[in-house]
């Protein structure tokens, strides 16, 4: 699992991707933040993740995520992973880590913003952690449907589209509002760890990575 | 060793590969023939375990590719067709990479991917990006990314498609290389490659084996009349009336009419005749001047084809076997009559476009070459 997780951690930083997806974070969170704290004095880190997780994620998931599968079955290296010695299993959990890792380094960039507002009075850092963790969980939870997605597909502007459906269609109507992450960040960001909402995340997140297991397994035989 | 038995891999409307069987012993060499699409891929993607076959079963030096997978793979270097690489990535770290991905680890790992760096000659470009690499280069890296790790079976889909004349006679001599060590095995749509590296030769055919064999036997096998080429000068055209003057001779055909004066004709005999002395001591008499004679080899080409055509007309057999058990006998005769004539017909436009297909390749092949040349 080591291997793959390093090798496509590496390959965010060999391409673009890694880079786009801190920049569309760092704008985001930015925006926001000048539109609350700077315009308002809204004195509050989870807020401003609450409101990145809800706009951000819909676009920086998709951009991580799209590649996944998708890249490599189009370019043929498909065939080179899974006639290695590594279980799909590895492979796949290799991808989604080096994805989760992404995230977090995508979220140590905010604490820039944390530092900026210790000049002026330090916000409660337990808080911020919290709710940096649940965006992260957050985050998790999308890239493991974005993996899903991009396993069903060679073409990743499929992948990046649908995934950008699947995270936002569910908030927009209500209707799959079980499918909907963002339901499950209510309390993080006011600093309170909700064992509904972890459990929550974390069966959405197991649920996806199955079907993606499932999925490229079944592959085998189709194929 | 490898062992494909009964294996099957059916998809929605079409069976790719059909019941084949062989093995393939320790060291051997061995080479898949077969015209496009005949499932030389697919078998290859089965014994990989990139695919699962619909029926049947395959084993790599004792393990089940599918049961026990992870130890089968562990014994196999695989060069997919088209040679997927990861073109972010510089010559180093791609072969870094697959020696990770084959379980090495620290002071081994680090020798075999610069013992492997150097057998396929890529020291110079190590650091390289892929993407940056010539077609010939990036084969090669396709080739060190199979070979890391010295696994005991090696597995190359169609090694030389792509590369010039200097790369394909490297290229073929590092797979010689490693049959000395490793099982290998090839697949490639170009006859001479294959009679010239394999030991062994399976032919593929829509999916089915057609035939098992080494190259010389093949070749040997499909041979059935001896037949001579001879250029000759002859004023008076008794090459026409020389079948009726020998005995042994059962056919004399004009190939081609030379501008000067001189014409080439292939002279057929059975096959334990041997024309030659006989033509010596008979042209002269007739006043025909030998310019050239020369025995017309059966190529692995010639094999190659005649060994798919039998697999077609057996086919045909089968099915004319099928309509007429189906039918009465009096609607018999009429019938057969109408299918041979439409098989016929369907035969020579059939023919007629592998012939115009054959010679748009050649143009395109010839014109590639001039260019390559220009460059």
């Amino acid at each position: 699992m080591f291997a793959v997780y390093k090798k496509e951690l590496k390959s965010y930083f060999l391409s673009p991707i890694g880079y786009i997806a801190i920049g569309v974070f760092l704008f985001i969170f930015s925006l926001i933040f000048l539109l609350t704290t700077f315009n308002y004095g809204i004195y509050d880190m989870g807020n401003l993740y609450y409101s990145t997780a809800a706009y951000g994620l819909l676009i920086i998931i998709p951009i991580i995520s799209m590649r996944a599968f998708a890249e490599e079955r189009k370019s043929g290296t498909e065939q080179l992973l899974l006639t290695s010695p590594r279980s799909i299993t590895e492979v796949v959990l290799g991808k989604f880590f080096a994805a989760t890792t992404l995230i977090i380094i995508i979220l140590a960039f905010s604490l820039i913003y944390y530092a900026i507002l210790c000049f002026f009075k330090a916000p409660n850092l337990v808080t911020t952690l919290i709710a940096m963790l649940g965006f992260l969980l957050v985050a998790m939870a999308a890239i493991s449907a974005g993996m899903f997605i991009s396993s069903l597909t060679e073409n990743q502007i499929i992948a990046a589209v649908l995934t950008f459906v699947l995270l936002f269609i569910p908030g927009l109507t209500g209707m799959f509002s079980a499918l909907d992450l963002m339901n499950s960040y209510q309390k993080f960001p006011s600093g309170i760890i909700s064992l509904t909402e972890v459990i929550s995340l974390l069966a959405y997140m197991l649920m996806f990575i199955l079907f993606t297991i499932i999925i490229m397994q079944r592959r085998k035989s189709i194929k | 060793m490898i062992e494909v038995k009964d294996v099957t891999k059916k998809y929605a409307n079409i069976t790719a590969v059909n019941d084949i069987n062989f093995s393939v012993k320790d060291g051997e060499i061995v080479g898949f023939l077969g015209p496009n699409g005949a499932g030389k891929t697919t078998t290859m993607n089965m014994i990989t375990g990139f695919i699962e076959p619909t029926e049947g079963q395959i084993i790599v030096n004792g393990y089940d590719i599918s049961k026990k997978s992870k130890k089968a793979k562990k014994q196999i270097g695989y060069m997919p067709e088209g040679v997927p690489l990861y073109t972010e990535f510089t010559v180093k770290e791609f072969v870094n990479y697959m020696a990770e991905l084959k379980l090495l680890k620290g002071e081994q790992k680090k020798n075999d991917v610069k013992k492997v760096i150097e057998e396929t000659g890529l020291t110079s470009v190590e650091n390289k990006l892929i993407r940056n690499l010539s077609r010939g280069y990036k084969q090669r890296v396709g080739l060190a990314g199979a070979l890391v790790g010295n696994p005991a079976v090696i597995i190359l889909d169609e090694p030389t498609v792509g590369l010039d004349p200097k790369q394909i006679t490297e290229i073929r001599s590092l797979i010689k290389e490693l049959g000395k060590n490793h099982t290998v095995i090839l697949s490639s749509h170009i006859l001479s490659e294959v009679s010239q590296i394999c030991e062994r030769v399976i032919i593929i055919n829509k999916g089915k084996i057609v035939a098992v064999d080494t190259p010389e036997n093949l070749e040997k096998k499909t041979k059935e009349k001896n037949t001579l080429i001879v250029t000759v000068e002859d004023p008076k055209g008794n090459m026409e009336t020389l079948k009726e003057k020998v005995r042994q001779i059962e056919e004399v055909k004009l190939l081609k009419d030379n501008q000067d004066n001189t014409k080439q004709y292939s002279i057929t005999s059975n096959e334990k005749v041997d024309l030659r002395k006989i033509l010596f001591e008979v042209l002269p008499k007739e006043e025909i001047t030998i310019f050239e004679l020369k025995k017309n080899e059966v190529t692995l080409e010639d094999a190659f084809l005649k060994l798919i055509d039998l697999d077609k007309s057996q086919e045909q057999t089968n099915e004319e076997n099928k309509t007429n058990k189906e039918n009465k006998k009096e609607k018999k005769e009429i019938k057969e009559e109408n299918k041979k004539e439409k098989r016929e017909a369907k035969e020579k436009d059939k023919k007629e476009k592998q012939q115009k297909k054959e010679q748009k390749k050649r143009l395109k092949e010839e014109s590639k070459k001039e260019k390559g040349g220009k460059k």
